[in-house]
């Protein structure tokens, strides 16, 4: 049941899996347990450190949605453009590229 | 002759049952109608593990609807198939019950869901009748009964798309999808013309015993190849899909992704049962691998740029099916030499029908999170939400699981079948793989990106006084991580038992039509 996976070129063991997911987990707790022990909670200590900054309200240092992967959006600007533009929404749209696609493969198969 | 013989008709009569029973049960009160719909499920889901029991020890099951014989003996001692079967194999059996659990958890989901609104009853009705049209396109092993459960699926489909017929966004999406599909069908009915202009056959094992790749048999195979392929939603007939998947109730997605696999399974019986070998050269593979790869690729792409969640996982929908179309397209390229076949064709097609199965579980309870998300918040917009972790603890947790397996991380369901197809496919190109993991990243990017916004993150005042969703929805996302979980933790029985058998199933063509027809026509 917990036997390996074989693939044909690799294999998947969820066993061994579990077993290095263990060993890496023990090691990361005692990697940490090594650091500063002067940390209390509830003092200074928890507070947001924002560039020198006074914090401003919690609800404006939320980064929404439609700002995530601002840099991506924006570097691949061209090619969004005519994705969008693509999906154009309208119905002659949606039928007209099943038929194109109809057609193609159509071409395709019979030559 | 026992009971069990039975249960390929019980699949459908059960639902079907259901559909046209709910409107008197509901006579009763709203608890009888819920207690109804439950029990529906439940006796369904009951059935399809005695069906894929019943299966794995009896074989192929092959039920007549209406009669003891498929055939009808001429004079001349030809025997002719002339009523309607319901072939049952290790294949299609196994994915009805994956789609009866998708089943089980939309009901469990919709009771508390839709309490605020009214036509429940119908809705109760319709989603019933699209389980028995989502049930019959997997199991019928006869072409025009194949349309008519497409039919019945997108007939009802339609009415639970736009079920909140106040919201001029439904009634639009519905539209569309009835357009297209309604195209759709209409080429499906005249590939089954062709085929039966040809043959005077409508059985789908013996069409596949006679048939030969001509012009009229190449015309079927396109038309059907491009109607299924708009059913499950490849790029770029997709465009429905994202109206469509995010205007419905979230407890409707859920089945609608199983309707679009069920499509997919009569692909598989098309291209596999139907012609498999009879298909000559590469062209019909290579036109499903490239469906496969624009689909993944650009369906992921207009994920990553969506702010509306259950658009978002619409478009993820798209990308997902690319991963089945690209795995089915490998298998069928290595189908015609048994070296390729053994090499990388069957590791492809085992990666094809395991996604399949991981794909309605971990799609289905992401839209039903979306939909407990719309629940609290009253909105769609992942901008406007925000710190819901705390408030949905149950909500979070199992949202967390299915992002990751349809991400890919291990040790998920979703890794292992991708690592199937990845390997599978690099052996066909390595750019093939290429662009299963460029998907794979973008579709974790984007999942990152719903966590980040929808449940972390500073809380938002006015959802101050969120709780969790009622017992009956966290019960119905409860269900598909159950079923991600164990598909997760025991990858190697699953494959070996339930994948690998139902592999076998559909590349064998000649078992397929022997189960049927036995000795011939």
């Amino acid at each position: 049941m917990f036997g390996s996976l074989f693939t044909g070129f690799g294999y998947w063991d969820f066993g061994s899996w579990l077993l290095f997911f263990i060993l890496a987990g023990a090691m990361t707790t005692w990697l940490r347990s090594q650091g500063r022990q002067d940390y209390k909670k509830g003092t200074e200590q928890d507070q947001i450190y924002f560039s020198g900054n006074e914090l401003p309200d919690s609800e404006e240092i939320t980064v929404p949605a439609s700002s995530s992967y601002w840099g991506f959006r924006k570097a691949l600007k061209p090619y969004y453009d005519k994705l969008v533009a693509f999906h154009s929404g309208q119905t002659v749209t949606y039928v007209g590229w099943f038929l194109v696609t109809t057609a193609l493969l159509m071409v395709l198969v019979i030559l | 002759m026992s009971w069990s013989v039975h249960l390929p008709a019980l699949m459908l009569a059960v639902p079907l049952f259901g559909a046209f029973s709910t409107p008197i049960v509901a006579l009763g009160g709203r608890r009888a109608r819920m207690i109804w719909s439950v029990l529906i499920s439940s006796v369904l889901l009951v059935l399809s593990f005695c069906l894929l029991q019943y299966v794995a020890t009896e074989g192929t099951a092959v039920y007549v609807m209406g009669g003891k014989a498929w055939n009808l003996t001429l004079p001349s001692g030809m025997a002719y198939p002339v009523r309607i079967i319901l072939e049952v194999d290790s294949f299609n059996s196994f994915i009805a019950v994956i789609g009866c659990f998708a089943s089980l958890a939309g009901v469990l989901f919709g009771l508390r869901f839709l309490d605020r609104f009214s036509g429940k009853v119908w809705y109760s009705s319709l989603y019933f009748l699209l389980t028995a049209g989502m049930l019959g396109l997997i199991l019928t092993g006869d072409l025009f009964n194949f349309f008519v459960f497409l039919e019945i699926a997108s007939v009802s489909s339609f009415g639970l798309i736009a079920y909140w017929r106040d919201r001029p966004e439904s009634i639009e999406a519905s539209f569309k999808y009835m357009l297209v599909s309604q195209v759709a069908a209409m080429m499906v009915l005249l590939a089954i013309g062709f085929l039966y202009g040809r043959y005077n056959l409508l059985n789908m094992a013996a069409v596949g015993k006679v048939i030969q790749f001509g012009l009229a048999e190449k015309v079927a195979l396109v038309f059907m190849i491009t109607a299924l392929a708009m059913k499950c939603g490849a790029f770029p007939m997709h465009m429905w899909m994202p109206d469509a998947y995010a205007e419905a109730p979230a407890s409707v997605t859920v089945l609608l992704v199983v309707v679009s696999q069920a499509s997919l399974v009569g692909l598989c019986r098309i291209v596999f049962s139907v012609f498999g070998s009879a298909i000559v050269g590469d062209v019909v593979p290579w036109a499903l691998i490239t469906l496969g790869m624009i689909s993944m690729f650009f369906g992921v792409s207009m994920a990553v740029v969506q702010h509306e969640v259950k658009r978002l996982m619409g478009y993820h929908s798209v990308s997902q099916v690319g991963y089945m179309l690209m795995a089915f397209g490998v298998g069928l390229l290595a189908m015609g030499d048994p070296r390729q076949m053994a090499d990388f064709g069957m590791t492809s097609m085992k990666g094809g029908i395991f996604h399949m199965v991981n794909y309605v579980t971990y799609k289905g309870l992401l839209f039903l999170v979306a939909g407990a998300l719309y629940y609290v918040t009253g909105t769609r917009d992942l901008d406007k939400m925000g710190g819901l972790a705390k408030r949905m603890p149950f909500t979070t947790f199992m949202f967390v699981i299915a992002a990751a397996a349809i991400s890919g991380i291990p040790p998920f369901n979703g890794f292992v079948s991708k690592l199937l197809i990845y390997e599978s496919s690099f052996a066909v190109h390595p750019a093939l793989s290429v662009v299963a993991l460029v998907t794979s990243i973008l579709t974790l990017a984007s999942f990152v990106k719903v966590f980040q916004t929808a449940f972390l993150g500073p809380e938002k005042k006015e959802f101050s006084k969120v709780k969790e969703v009622p017992a009956s929805m966290v019960l119905g996302m409860a269900v598909l991580t159950v079923v991600i979980l164990g598909l997760s933790l025991f990858p190697t029985w699953v494959v070996s038992h339930l994948v690998e058998p139902a592999a076998t199933a559909l590349v064998d063509k000649g078992a397929y039509i022997g189960a049927v027809l036995g000795g011939g026509i």
